[in-house]
């Protein structure tokens, strides 16, 4: 799955979880700025992992900064599995 | 209430008194180092202390909505007593400590309280589990934030506000176990349930009171600093309750997805089922 792909995702996914849209976000966008707080992050990496069939390990999850930070994490447990 | 189920909620409660009635017990007025109290620390750490304790402040509204939604089981009500009780000390060693810091003035901090007392907190969720749930998040996050203040106090060498962030602290996590062991029995009796509660008050958290508080706005860029960012609350606060309860978090989001009974999405209370009236609230971190 290419990078624009897992942006996509996230944007589709973000907006399941908020309810918001989320047109103008990109890699480099920060996760606080767009206004999703720690729990709802919780919930679009969980749905992200079940669409994709990969498990990332908790302490992968606690310094993510940007989009582009997470999308990274996603992609080596995909390339892992 | 089944007997079994009462049973087992009397047995925590007495196991949880006995404990804090041997090792936790602390007087507001002889266990603090009051001659340590250093009046030349911050105006920040002064204005964190009062933030805190107008949250906390808000007891006659946290003690009346939550000891009506378990009074028809004697360990949590009763738990809810003791609860209050030793909540009650946090406000007044706080304010004690703004008083005799000379922070504050008498005048202030009565003009202080009479604005909190101006707004009442309400009941974020109406059934015993989803506020035993909401029980375990807000007293886990509250410890972690009083740590985090205990800390700075030291930093301000103020021996006096450290001992009382110190012993604040110690009770916030020893609530914060009683309702992880509480949440546990429900788990044992309606795992799957309980699990749709804690998906339901994780994703309607916020912490009680804090945009209650007067001047909110103003404190805000000084409690952010006071505050628990993001990387904090889920290494200190989301994955260790979910390790302790022993949940992943798949399960947690798939037992979110399920559809809640009509009952709740109707928001009719509902003392032993997954009620919730809660209005759509914002979260705090």
């Amino acid at each position: 799955m290419k990078s624009q792909d897992l942006i996509a995702l996230f944007k589709q996914v973000a907006k399941e979880v908020d309810k918001r849209d989320f047109q103008e976000l990109t890699g480099d966008s920060v996760i606080s700025d767009l206004g999703i707080d720690s729990l709802s992050m919780m919930q679009i990496v969980g749905e992200m992992e079940l669409k994709l069939d990969i498990m990332i390990p908790d302490e992968d999850l606690v310094e993510l900064v940007t989009v582009k930070d997470l999308l990274a994490v996603v992609e080596r447990r995909m390339e892992r599995s | 209430m089944e007997t079994r189920l009462a049973l087992r909620m009397y047995q925590e409660y007495t196991t949880f008194f006995q404990k804090a009635e041997r090792e936790r017990r602390w007087n507001p007025f002889d266990d603090i180092p009051w001659d340590k109290v250093n009046k030349d620390a911050s105006e920040e750490l002064a204005l964190c202390a009062e933030t805190f304790c107008g949250v906390e402040m808000y007891l006659p509204d946290y003690v009346a909505g939550g000891i009506n939604v378990v009074r028809k089981s004697f360990g949590q009500a009763w738990f809810q007593a003791n609860w209050a009780y030793e909540e009650s000390k946090h406000a007044l060693a706080l304010t004690e400590y703004l008083l005799r810091s000379g922070k504050r003035s008498d005048e202030q901090m009565v003009d202080f309280q009479n604005k909190i007392f101006d707004k009442k907190w309400e009941l974020p969720f109406h059934t015993p589990r989803e506020m035993t749930l909401y029980g375990v998040i807000q007293e886990m996050a509250t410890f972690v934030i009083y740590l985090k203040q205990r800390d700075r106090a030291h930093t301000e060498q103020c021996e006096a506000l450290h001992k009382i962030y110190d012993l604040i602290a110690r009770d916030e996590i020893a609530h914060c176990r009683f309702y992880q062991t509480v949440v546990k029995v429900l788990m044992e009796e309606d795992r799957e349930g309980t699990l749709a509660d804690l998906a339901h008050v994780f994703a309607k958290f916020e912490m009680p009171g804090v945009k209650l508080v007067p001047d909110y706005d103003g404190r805000v860029e000084v409690m952010r600093s006071a505050g628990i960012d993001r990387s904090v609350f889920l290494q200190k606060v989301y994955f260790p309750i979910l390790k302790y309860l022993g949940i992943t978090r798949h399960e947690l989001l798939l037992a979110g997805r399920k559809p809640r009974p009509l009952h709740v999405i109707e928001g009719a209370p509902a003392l032993h089922g997954h009620g919730n009236g809660a209005p759509e609230a914002r979260r705090a971190l």
